[in-house]
């Protein structure tokens, strides 16, 4: 739908137009691309339906959904060959389709007008935040204002929006403040407020707990109920895609199957895709997560336990946190912990969003220091060491890969700091971390232009390349795919052979009971299961 | 917390009150308005934070403005110590002493106006003078930007020093802290708005047509009063300064 043929809209918040949106690309690529993102994409979106748009990292998901909502535009960021076609009365053909031949006459479709009917959620929720808004409500009547909806209808469809993403209690909150799940509510909140038929979803489980998961597929299902259409992007055949009444698996920004889920996973067409496949899905049901949980997989961690009595590579001693040190009568995040981990151990941290876990991995290296209680890192204690000495015993992968990664290259970003720990040996230890992840090809490259999946390896080479005695590994399987997975399990199980104590916090049951020696779950500001 | 007030009406009394102190272009009005803004943040309970914001901006400030004209005023003639050619002359003192209060006027009633007001509610009142919705979110970002970069500095400064960066209490230390965290912030804050820009976009905020406001700001007849009749009054100090020094008069 171009810039002049758009007028319509519905801003009801309540049911959708039924919408159908059609897509064939023969081929996108990003200026200055080397190659196409995607070729030989055909999708057919109809009212009430869920699709799964899965594949591995980088295999062009966020690519072909950010096509399907005009957040990529033929002409304006890469050159696009084939057809898009919008039908927002939900009859089939209704619309005209779109066609773009890569030249200069290439239809300009007006991406706030295409929202109307497209709405698309990134795996980033900040990054659909306005950022200059106060709270959550001004946040969600964002979209509207920008429509000129009076105010009166913009404080009923406010309201109406934050009852189905469950913001009724966080309206007045600034949107700095929220979780990641209730951030994620709000990025949805955001894109379905003017009412599009078609929501497409980059990663929406991705970091989110249990209880977050289940609210995102309940409002997953809130939406296809008013006959919008939903389109996930994913890399795990999980609780939520299982649902999908159809697949497109996308390799290499191709499309290399498409159809029902059953006839997919029976066919092994996922093999080689990079797509992460649990086991059975798992409904969501209170106190349960959407992710397969592996529940009846042995908890078979990588290689032995470490024989008891050994010293403890990392000790804490009756730790206790709170961020409000100056008020003795705040309440404590952490309360007396205690937690001893050998050398070569893996021991897996879960738990609640918020719960304190990332809180956690920050004291273990003096990002944040305990009101009470003592850390000790191979036998040294850290009280009043700086955070930069005691890196040089425990390496820390922080949750967001973004937050990690600050160099100009690949190749910079891993010697960053070694040349301090191994002088002259810098440059093979960088080489042999990058090569341990898969990235031993990529040097050159800037950090930002790797897919999320390359990213968070890279983030965990820089740690691998310090040969620390203690890796804290914060949701290191967030964003990974299938061969991700597999590196990330081959470098903890390298790291624990040769003798490293390994702490991950992580919501991936199964990779915790799979790879773990032990599992503790931090809950009310205790370690339980210690 | 100044609830009631309309965000334009302290935009207008702010701008009012630096015009004026301006126009008078004496170190006694700039010290009473530097001391009024000081005294009416302590009673908003804001003192510390404009304190600490105006004294971060004023010190250097201070300094450079005594080196520069203490120690070398050209047109100084009373000598009250010298080395070389660097004199400490009264006229250069005082030309410092003047310049540095007015600024410190300047810098204080800024600080005070925008830790008084709330920002969504000013892009808000801005909306309603039908001033272009871009000039609201540069200004908001503008004003929301300190506390931005403030939290992305601290981020890249605990990635690098989770990866052996120890910064000592020197100042050589320092310095190449901060030459280390500056390349990251900016990027990564220009990635950051790339990113933004796409979801701007989409929820239309470059779409042409009327726009409406969601936040009801507050408004009277007094404030609008106000507003006009200290802007008139600012003006009116402007026209009084030039007819003074036209002829040849003029507050010292």
């Amino acid at each position: 739908m171009s810039r002049q043929e758009m007028s319509g809209r519905n801003t009801s918040g309540q049911n959708a137009a039924r919408t159908t949106l059609c897509a064939a690309i023969e081929g996108f690529t990003f200026h200055g691309g080397s190659g196409p993102a995607l070729r030989g994409v055909e999708i057919e979106i109809t009212p009430g339906s869920l699709t799964a748009v899965l594949g591995g990292s980088g295999s062009g998901k966020s690519t072909l959904g950010r096509l399907l909502a005009a957040w990529l535009a033929g002409g304006r960021d890469g050159v696009l060959r084939g057809t898009l076609q919008l039908a927002a009365g939900g009859r089939q053909g209704e619309g005209c389709p779109l066609v773009f031949s890569g030249t200069g006459d290439d239809p300009r479709i007006d991406s706030a007008a295409w929202a109307d009917h497209v709405g698309y959620v990134p795996q980033d929720a900040a990054a659909m935040l306005s950022a200059v808004r106060g709270t959550v409500e001004e946040e969600l009547a964002f979209g509207l204002e920008n429509r000129g909806t009076a105010r009166s209808e913009m404080t009923r469809i406010v309201a109406e929006t934050a009852r189905r993403t469950g913001l009724t209690a966080l309206l007045e909150r600034d949107p700095a403040t929220l979780s990641g799940g209730e951030l994620r509510r709000l990025a949805i909140g955001c894109a379905i407020v003017t009412g599009p038929g078609v929501l497409i979803l980059d990663e929406p489980l991705a970091s989110l707990d249990p209880a977050g998961e289940r609210t995102v597929m309940e409002l997953v299902r809130d939406v296809r109920g008013r006959g919008a259409a939903v389109v996930v992007l994913s890399q795990h055949a999980d609780g939520l895609t299982r649902q999908a009444t159809h697949w497109l698996v996308l390799e290499d920004g191709a499309a290399t199957a498409a159809g029902p889920p059953d006839r997919l996973l029976a066919g092994g067409s996922l093999a080689s895709s990079g797509v992460v496949v649990g086991g059975p899905p798992v409904l969501p049901a209170a106190g349960a997560g959407s992710r397969p949980v592996a529940a009846a997989a042995p908890a078979a961690a990588s290689g032995p336990a470490p024989a008891p009595g050994l010293p403890p590579a990392l000790q804490l001693e009756g730790v206790s946190f709170g961020f409000d040190a100056n008020d003795p009568g705040s309440p404590l995040l952490l309360k007396n912990i205690n937690l001893d981990v050998r050398p070569g151990e893996i021991v897996a941290v879960t738990g609640p969003n918020g719960a304190g876990k990332s809180t956690l991995l920050r004291l273990f290296n003096g990002l944040l220091r305990p009101l009470r209680g003592n850390v000790r890192v191979a036998g040294k204690g850290i009280a009043g060491v700086p955070t930069g000495v005691v890196a040089e015993r425990l390496g820390l992968l922080f949750q967001h890969p973004h937050d990690q990664l600050f160099e100009r290259t690949v190749q910079r970003e891993v010697i960053f700091g070694l040349e301090r720990l191994f002088g002259q040996h810098a440059s093979a230890k960088a080489a042999a971390a990058l090569a341990e992840v898969g990235l031993d090809a990529s040097g050159g490259v800037h950090p930002h232009e790797l897919s999320g999946s390359g990213q968070r390896l890279l983030a965990l080479a820089t740690v691998l390349a310090r040969e620390p005695a203690v890796l804290a590994l914060d949701e290191p399987t967030v964003a990974l795919d299938a061969h991700g997975l597999d590196r990330l399990t081959a470098a903890i199980t390298a790291a624990a052979g040769r003798g490293a104590a390994v702490v991950l916090v992580t919501h991936d049951l199964a990779f915790a009971r799979a790879h773990a020696h032990r599992t503790v779950e931090l809950k009310d500001g205790a370690l339980v299961g210690c | 917390m100044v609830p009631r007030l309309n965000p334009l009406t302290l935009l207008a009394a702010a701008a009012a009150v630096l015009v004026m102190t301006t126009a008078a272009s004496s170190w006694a009005v700039s010290l009473t308005v530097a001391s009024g803004a000081v005294a009416l943040a302590a009673a908003l309970g804001r003192a510390r934070r404009v304190l600490l914001a105006g004294g971060a901006i004023l010190a250097p400030f201070w300094l450079s403005l005594l080196v520069m004209h203490g120690l070398f005023y050209p047109e100084g003639r009373t000598v009250l110590a010298g080395w070389g050619p660097a004199r400490v002359t009264a006229e250069g003192i005082g030309f410092a002493f003047d310049m540095g209060l007015r600024t410190s006027a300047f810098v204080l009633v800024l600080m005070l106006f925008s830790f008084s007001v709330r920002v969504p509610d000013l892009v808000a009142a801005l909306a309603t003078l039908r001033l272009p919705p871009q000039f609201g979110y540069v200004l908001a970002s503008t004003l929301m930007l300190a506390p931005i970069i403030a939290v992305r500095l601290h981020t890249v400064r605990q990635a690098q020093e989770s990866r052996g960066l120890v910064v000592e209490k020197g100042l050589g230390s320092r310095l190449k802290a901060v030459r280390l965290q500056m390349v990251p912030l900016v990027l990564g804050l220009v990635h950051d708005a790339g990113t933004r820009a796409q979801a701007l976009d989409a929820r239309g905020f470059r779409r042409a047509g009327p726009r409406t406001s969601y936040r009801e700001v507050h408004d009277s007849a007094a404030q609008r009063f106000f507003r006009w009749a200290i802007l008139l009054l600012a003006g009116a100090a402007v026209v009084l300064r030039i007819v003074a020094s036209a002829s040849g008069g003029g507050p010292a």
